[in-house]
């Protein structure tokens, strides 16, 4: 379906597509009869990357912090602070803290292994593991607004609109419910995956078609750099997508926690 | 997770061939991984990490909270301290003052004492004085008296040439020219004070 | 060339998505400059409606691979 290619009078370009995600015909080595492949690889990496920067960090906790352990607490207070009290609330945000963290560094880190030289590849355009933390953060939030109102309050609340007279009611419960309840997962796995699939595909077509022009010749002694100069170019936007990817996914499920949790108004 | 494995499942390749892979297809592998190393990376951090930190944070507000309470306490020892030195300064001007005015008490009493005594002292020195020019002045009239009789006798007997010897007769009228005297004395005297 | 005709049909679907997002942070950078100390306030709101206005585009890049 993507395998869009291009008619050249030298050769072939080979347009990127989803085949370069595809790492189930390059298996790093196996367990049992599972491929493991980079990406899985690249996620336990991750996590081990954040959860030895945070123990570091707080290994030897002071009053007065040393610079690792400032840099700890920046990362931690920014999670803690902007996404967490801000959005659920001083009331009860401190027992979800620990989860906005994880979720913010985890993904931080695993998109930006897609600028990491050597690795260069975002482990979250491999849809299955957006779907593992989608999935997830809808058990969260639901679990905890069950918990909260329990299930027919929980219902009421995300799918009866406030503050809009009741003959609304057949066109707007259906609507609410089907946008609180069933869409959200779906986008906040998407939109992570779309962005990580998009952003990588798009590096990967300036990079080789870069390339393929250099070797075509002609206009492409002009055109070939100027499409690496535009590669440089987007890789810092991508960094900058990386890491507002990560935030909104966050921000989103503090979001959805702290509706969950919001009183009947 | 309905919509999801509906999602892998609608994904079907429909082309014929090496049957390209659905980047939307759903892993069961990938995804079981990303869940189990996400819940042990929130499980690490929820246990070791996220403690310490609102350790660390409770400290350091408690440190920040402690030292403005000590501060406090300072504050208010030195306010008491500053009450009680005021009270003291206020004490002491009042005893000042109060002896001052003691003192004001006593000097105005000494004078008055003072003034009391020397007048008495020189009543008394006038008391005295009269008591004495009368006692000298009654002398004189006693002594005066008899001289004046014996001197006037004398005279008397010398210019009537009589014999004022007679003793009764002599004393008589020495009494009566002495009451005449006295008597014609005091108008005099009188009219002189 | 060849292609696939989804495609097209995507990059339509993401002209109005693109339109509502530009409006959503026009209307964020306006908020902010009339009244800077309701930037944090604005910020979560402008976040969540940029996600809400990105799911329409996000369905639609569903859409183009599974239908």
């Amino acid at each position: 379906m993507f395998g869009t290619t291009m008619a050249a009078s030298g050769g072939e370009f080979v347009a990127p597509g989803p085949n370069s995600f595809d790492f189930s015909k390059q298996a790093l080595f196996h367990i049992g009869d599972t491929a493991v492949t980079k990406p899985m690889v690249q996620l336990v990496l991750g996590a081990l990357v954040v959860f030895v920067f945070f123990y570091a960090a707080f290994r030897r906790a002071t009053l007065v912090p040393g610079r690792l352990q400032f840099a700890g607490e920046s990362a931690y207070g920014m999670v803690r602070n902007s996404i967490g009290r801000d959005i659920i609330g001083s009331h009860d945000f401190i027992k979800f803290v620990p989860y906005l963290v994880t979720l913010f560094f985890f993904i931080l880190i695993n998109n930006a292994f897609a600028s990491i030289p050597g690795i260069q590849f975002p482990t979250f355009s491999r849809a299955s593991m957006a779907y593992a933390l989608a999935a997830l953060s809808w058990l969260i939030y639901n679990g905890v607004g069950i918990k909260k109102h329990g299930l027919l309050g929980y219902l009421k609340l995300q799918s009866v609109p406030s503050g809009v007279s009741p003959v609304m009611y057949p066109l707007l419960v259906p609507l609410e419910f089907f946008s609180n309840i069933l869409v959200r997962p779906v986008t906040l796995a998407l939109r992570l995956f779309a962005n990580m699939f998009a952003g990588h595909l798009l590096l990967i077509l300036f990079s080789t078609g870069g390339l393929f022009l250099l070797e075509y010749g002609g206009i492409g002694y002009v055109a070939g750099p100027l499409a690496w100069v535009l590669a440089i170019a987007i890789s810092f936007l991508e960094l900058l997508v990386q890491f507002l990817q990560a935030y909104v996914f966050t921000l989103l499920n503090a979001m959805y926690i702290s509706g969950a949790l919001a009183d009947e108004h | 997770m309905q919509n999801l494995i509906f999602l892998a499942e609608g994904s079907e390749p429909t082309e014929g061939g090496h049957a390209p892979e659905n980047p939307l297809g759903f892993v069961p592998v990938e995804a079981a991984l990303s869940l189990v190393v996400f819940g042990l990376l929130l499980f690490l951090i929820w246990k070791f990490v996220a403690p310490r930190f609102e350790q660390t944070f409770a400290e350091r507000t408690q440190a920040i909270e402690g030292g403005i309470a000590a501060a406090e306490s300072k504050q208010a020892e030195a306010d008491a301290r500053l009450a009680e030195l005021e009270k003291q300064l206020a004490d002491a001007r009042h005893e000042a003052a109060r002896i001052r005015e003691e003192a004001r008490e006593q000097g105005a009493q000494i004078v008055a004492e003072m003034r009391e005594s020397a007048q008495a002292e020189s009543s008394r020195i006038v008391e005295h004085g009269k008591t004495q020019i009368e006692a000298e002045r009654q002398q004189a009239v006693t002594s005066l008296r008899a001289e004046v009789g014996a001197l006037a006798t004398g005279l008397a007997g010398r210019i009537v040439g009589e014999s004022l010897e007679d003793e009764a007769r002599q004393s008589r009228v020495v009494e009566r020219f002495l009451a005449d005297l006295e008597a014609s004395n005091g108008t005099t005297s009188g009219s002189v004070n | 060339m060849d292609g696939n005709l989804n495609m097209i049909g995507y990059g339509l679907a993401a002209i109005g998505p693109g339109v509502g997002i530009g409006l959503i942070f026009a209307a964020y950078i306006s908020g902010v400059a009339r009244q800077p100390e309701a930037q944090s306030r604005l910020q979560s709101i402008a976040i969540l409606g940029f996600a809400l206005a990105e799911a329409l585009a996000i369905i639609g890049i569903a859409l183009a691979f599974v239908l």
